[in-house]
């Protein structure tokens, strides 16, 4: 009894750290998109296999005990003291080791999605109640607002395919939130401080940023369009938009 | 855990009328009347909204104290048991304040006090923690006048503490009036805002303790008085006389 | 057992201190509460289920009215339906039947609680007269819930009555499981039931009073013009969301542990069974929570700029609730084991509760782990989440408890035929309803969003959704008449009628009358409610 306890709890912890290291060790860089992606599956797994162990032993004693007359009663075990305890701690044990290796995944996961990459791009994102404001390290600015004047609604944010991007974020009024699924990225806005997200646009895509922190009437038509362009395209863009904000 | 026997109990329902009354009381005189003066801005409303909740308040509360007098309750001695439990989730109440005020003040660095913040008299805090404490020692001595079944005393030192408690109110106005005359109101930065808001909740306390005060006196005029509610004013007392301590400590002196 | 039958006095049930009544009365306020927050549901299923306005003739009409509704709907289900449902109704009424008692220690504090609680529901249900309802969300963040031209001082005042009930209604019952249990009632004796709702207070006589004060901030904020959550005068934004959240998380066990412990009398009595591993679920599991329940809210500010090291302790905090819970969860489906399983009615609700449970459980998982909620927070995948595990798991259990206890409460037995065509109703609605909102939040469909035109492929799942809430919805109306018609003329039932153990149907009549018990209870040293086996 008392060794299975301690093996379990090694395996738990030894398995955990592990997994912790691996990542800190590889050398491709990932981003947050793909150990999002590489990290739910390895969670739904494990989430498919706890739900299926205690939902299929409910069926099964809900089929195999019902009762065979309407006076019969349970026999259900009595248990003794130490059967008590082993009830509590070997469960718990296990259930830690999970808890540990999903810990422990999540916190890798966690670093790539904190750690930015150094050569990464930087843009100021402003929101306000209801539309989006990027600005680019040159000082270039674009914008969306759903309900823009005669249909103008703006570009949205543009991005070199291939250039991780970090967006600088804060707000004019009240909390939004900057949430893109393409690239499984998400954190708020607030007045008074800046916080930040970074994504990696490996190819060319039209995706969307939605506001997911309620705002208010529009909270829902707070969105703008994310395109990542090949690097030739981006410059041309951002050429025609630095003109167009000289020109006023 | 064991219970006294219950058959008086058994054979009819038990009402009252005064928690209704005097929870649709609060309904009219707080909530109400609040959102009528501050959310719509609309005085004759609100003065109908209190004029009907005030009322209803002091009617059910009276009500309430007079059954405490003349029921036997289902168990005896009850509420002092009961008072600590209530009394936890005060300080729980009083700790969302403090922390607030210690998140805000420590993540401001050097930049506080805020703009706008006033030199604090340091002396008045001391004597209102002074007559705080005498007031706890006032109630005491009352209480043993009454555990002596002296009632003549027990009014005198009861009355000597409600006017102590008075004083301490009349204190806290002063600073305020005098505070809000240096330009220093709730509204002038988030130092003010904490400052109002946890000395007022504080006075708010003081209050609500008087107010048992009087309920408990004004029986006692006619010699009567309920073992449990003197006691549990006195605790009551006594917690909102620790409470002030950390008040001042924190809000005066830090 | 027989009673003699009363005339209804009206005075009596308004004026009454009687807990039972007071149980009833919380009971149908709570029910008013889910109604109307049910239709307001309904509405916000009808508006998205197809792109563009569907209940509004333009964009700002619609998004006004939804955020209305759906303010009502979050705020209610939650403070005015499920917590009341459960700590109010069912600690009420059952709580001292099973430990014996006469009533509760102060039954005037009790009374005073309900009519709190009533007032609550007036404030909440005002908002439909009022021209500018509040339209916050029930998390009613600052500084949108301060700039709004809506009346946020409605939303305060709901929180502060209905928690002020809560905790006076706390205080109330740890009095009286501790001093009043019938001699002889030793801690291992209780009820499951009764052990859940201690810890559930336990919680709320604690963790209450931060949601007060801070719903008083907001209030000041906005009205008295405070400055506590705005930054440039050395305020806090963030403040209001760590306190609502360090309130607003061991909510969500208030609500947990009391709906399980509810399963547990049901699942023992219909399986005939001793509870399994009884010391371990009531210590390690009920107090685990307890104890691990106020350590965990930044879970809910994941995505909000919390400091990096707060949102990674926290997870693994929030992931170790898993073994309190866990371990409920292994008595709770050992209860099963070598049981003597009958299927009447409310059992049918207990056994869907057991799936419900665990895939509401189970997915709070990827929650907690902060760099899949990085994608996940504020999708449709956070409500499928707490509809299973809230709006249906907990639900179904008031459900159960209704049904289980109907016999008590009347005197009456409940219609079985439409009981059981509700009860499938409900079931099939719910999954239909809300597995869509799995796989849509898992795809990005944002949360509290009426308009989602960016995301066309969605309108599909949101019109099956909004079929199977009207599937729920007629499930529900079913049950909840079928309720209230059998209360009126139902067939009367017999004393005992699932030869339960337990002292509510053992020691006294249908339903109670006044003092409980015909004569005080004494129970035997080695007595538990749930000795099948003798
Ligand atoms: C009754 C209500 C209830 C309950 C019980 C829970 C239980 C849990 N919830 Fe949930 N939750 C809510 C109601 C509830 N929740 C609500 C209302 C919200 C949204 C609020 C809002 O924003 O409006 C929310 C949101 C929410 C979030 C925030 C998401 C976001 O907004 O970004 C998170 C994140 O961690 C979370 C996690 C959990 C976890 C880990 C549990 C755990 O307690 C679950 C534990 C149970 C199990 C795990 C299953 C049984 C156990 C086993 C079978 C043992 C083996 C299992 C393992 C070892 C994994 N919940
Ligand atoms: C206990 C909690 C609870 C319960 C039971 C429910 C029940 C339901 N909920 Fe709700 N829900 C929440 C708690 C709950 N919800 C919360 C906390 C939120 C978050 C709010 C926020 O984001 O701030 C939310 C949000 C929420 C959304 C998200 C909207 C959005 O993000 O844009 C949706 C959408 O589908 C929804 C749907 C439903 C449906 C269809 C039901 C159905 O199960 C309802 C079925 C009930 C009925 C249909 C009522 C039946 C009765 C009658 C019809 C009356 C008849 C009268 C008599 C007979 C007298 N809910
Ligand atoms: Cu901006 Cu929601
Ligand atoms: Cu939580």
């Amino acid at each position: 009894m008392k060794k299975m306890l301690t093996a379990l709890t090694w395996i738990g912890l030894i398995m955990s750290s592990a997994i912790a290291m691996a990542s800190d060790s590889a050398g491709v860089i990932k981003d947050p998109a793909e150990s999002w992606k590489h990290l739910w599956m390895e969670v739904m797994i494990d989430l498919y296999i706890m739900g299926g162990i205690f939902g299929a032993l409910a069926i099964y004693w809900l089929i195999k005990y019902r009762a065979k007359s309407p006076d019969a009663v349970g026999k259900g075990p009595k248990l003794t003291r130490s059967q008590r305890w082993a009830w509590a701690i070997v469960p718990c044990v296990l259930f830690l080791a999970d808890d540990l290796y999903l810990g422990a995944s999540g916190w890798s996961a966690w670093n790539v999605y904190r750690n930015v990459p150094e050569n990464a791009m930087e843009v100021k994102v402003t929101g306000r109640m209801w539309n989006w404001e990027f600005e680019y390290e040159d000082g270039t600015t674009s914008s969306y607002d759903v309900d823009g004047d005669e249909g103008e609604k703006g570009d949205g944010l543009v991005v070199p395919v291939g250039t991780p991007v970090v967006l600088r974020m804060t707000s004019e009024d009240v909390v939004h939130s900057f949430g893109i699924t393409e690239y499984r990225v998400k954190e708020d806005l607030m007045p008074g401080r800046i916080t930040y997200i970074w994504f990696y646009p490996k190819k060319e895509a039209e995706s969307w940023v939605t506001c997911t922190e309620f705002c208010g009437a529009n909270h829902s038509r707070m969105y703008a369009p994310i395109k990542a362009v090949p690097a030739a395209k981006y410059q041309e863009w951002i050429a025609k938009r630095a003109k167009e904000e000289a020109e006023g | 855990m064991s219970q006294s026997s219950t058959s008086q109990h058994v054979h009819h329902w038990e009402v009252s009328w005064a928690p209704m009354v005097a929870t649709f009381g609060i309904l009219f005189a707080l909530p109400l009347a609040f959102s009528a003066y501050f959310v719509y801005e609309n005085t004759l409303l609100t003065v109908i909204f209190a004029g009907i909740g005030t009322p209803m308040m002091l009617a059910g509360i009276a009500k309430w104290v007079s059954e405490t007098l003349h029921e036997k309750p289902l168990i005896e001695g009850m509420s002092p048991v009961g008072l600590p439990y209530f009394i936890v989730s005060e300080v729980f109440i009083f700790l969302g304040f403090f922390v607030s005020y210690w998140a805000m003040r420590l993540s401001a660095g050097n930049a506080w006090p805020p703009e706008g913040t006033p030199e604090f008299n340091t002396q008045l805090p001391i004597i209102m923690t002074v007559i705080l404490v005498a007031s706890s020692i006032t109630y005491h001595v009352a209480e043993e006048k009454y555990e002596h079944n002296d009632f003549p005393g027990f009014r005198k030192w009861l009355i000597i503490s409600i006017a102590l408690g008075l004083i301490f109110l009349g204190c806290t106005f002063y600073e305020y009036n005098h505070l809000l005359h240096q330009g220093f109101a709730p509204s002038t930065n988030a130092f003010s805002s904490i400052f109002y808001s946890i000395t007022g909740f504080h006075a708010s306390h003081v209050i609500v303790g008087l107010g048992v005060f009087i309920a408990i006196l004004i029986p006692a005029f006619s010699n009567k008085a309920h073992k449990s509610l003197v006691f549990c004013g006195g605790v009551y007392w006594h917690f909102v006389d620790v409470v002030w301590f950390f008040v001042a400590s924190q809000v005066y002196f830090w | 057992m027989s009673k003699k039958s009363e005339k209804f006095n009206l005075s009596e049930w308004i004026f009454t201190t009687d807990h039972k009544r007071i149980g009833v009365m919380y009971l149908i306020g709570s029910i008013a509460a889910f109604s109307v927050a049910g239709v307001m549901a309904i509405l916000i299923r009808i508006e998205q289920s197809s792109l563009g306005p569907t209940l509004a003739a333009d964009a700002m009409t619609a998004g006004q009215q939804y955020n209305q509704w759906l303010y009502f709907h979050g705020a209610a289900m939650i403070l005015a339906f499920l917590i009341p449902g459960l700590t109010g109704f069912a600690a009420n009424y059952f709580l001292p039947l099973m430990i014996g008692a006469a009533d509760v220690a102060f039954p005037r504090i009790n009374a005073l609680s309900v009519w709190l609680f009533w007032a609550g529901i007036i404030v909440a249900l005002l908002g439909f007269v009022i021209p500018d309802a509040p339209d916050i969300m029930w998390t009613g963040y600052p500084p949108y819930s301060i700039l709004t031209g809506g009346n946020t001082a409605f939303y305060v005042f709901t929180v502060h009555l209905l928690g002020f009930a809560s905790i006076l209604g706390a205080v109330n019952f740890l009095v009286t499981v501790i001093y009043m249990r019938a001699p002889g009632m030793g801690w291992n004796q209780l009820n499951m039931f009764v052990w859940s709702t201690v810890t559930a207070f336990v919680i709320q006589l604690v963790f209450v009073p931060v949601l007060a004060a801070a719903v008083t901030m907001l209030l000041f904020d906005k009205y008295l013009g405070t400055h506590f959550f705005d930054p440039s005068a050395g305020g806090d934004v963030l403040l209001y969301q760590n306190l609502f959240w360090f309130y607003s998380h061991p909510a969500v066990y208030v609500i947990l542990l009391p709906a399980l412990g509810i399963l547990y009398e049901v699942v023992a009595t219909f399986s005939k069974n001793r509870i399994f591993n009884y010391k371990a679920a009531v210590y390690g599991g009920m107090w685990g929570v307890v104890l691990i329940s106020g350590e965990v809210w930044v879970h809910h500010l994941y995505v909000s700029g919390m400091p990096d090291w707060i949102r990674i302790g926290q997870m693994i905090s929030t992931l170790l609730i898993s073994l309190p819970v866990g371990l409920l969860a292994i008595s709770l489906f050992g209860t099963l084991y070598k049981g003597a399983i009958t299927f009447e009615l409310p059992m049918k609700y207990a056994v869907s509760c057991l799936f419900l449970f665990l895939i509401g459980g189970l997915t709070g998982i990827p929650l907690a782990i902060t760099a899949l909620d990085l994608h996940l927070s504020d999708t449709s995948f956070i409500h499928a989440h707490f509809h299973y595990i809230m709006g249906i798991f907990a639900t179904f259990s008031v459900f159960a408890a209704v049904y289980y206890w109907f016999p008590k409460m009347t005197g009456k037995m409940y219609n079985d035929k439409w009981g059981t065509i509700g009860f499938w109703l409900n079931f099939i609605g719910v999954n239909v309803t809300f597995m869509p909102l799995f796989k849509i939040g898992v795809d990005g469909m944002p949360r509290r969003y009426w308009n989602y035109e960016m995301f066309p492929q969605f309108e599909t799942w949101h019109y099956i959704a909004m079929l199977g809430a009207l599937l729920v919805a007629s499930g529900m109306i079913i049950t909840i008449l079928n309720w209230i018609m059998s209360a009126m003329n139902g067939k009367k039932s017999v004393d005992n009628p699932w030869k339960s153990k337990s002292l509510e149907w053992t020691h006294t009549v249908n339903p109670p009358g006044p003092g409980n018990f015909l004569k005080d209870v004494k129970v035997a040293d080695d007595w538990t409610p749930y000795d099948y086996g003798k």
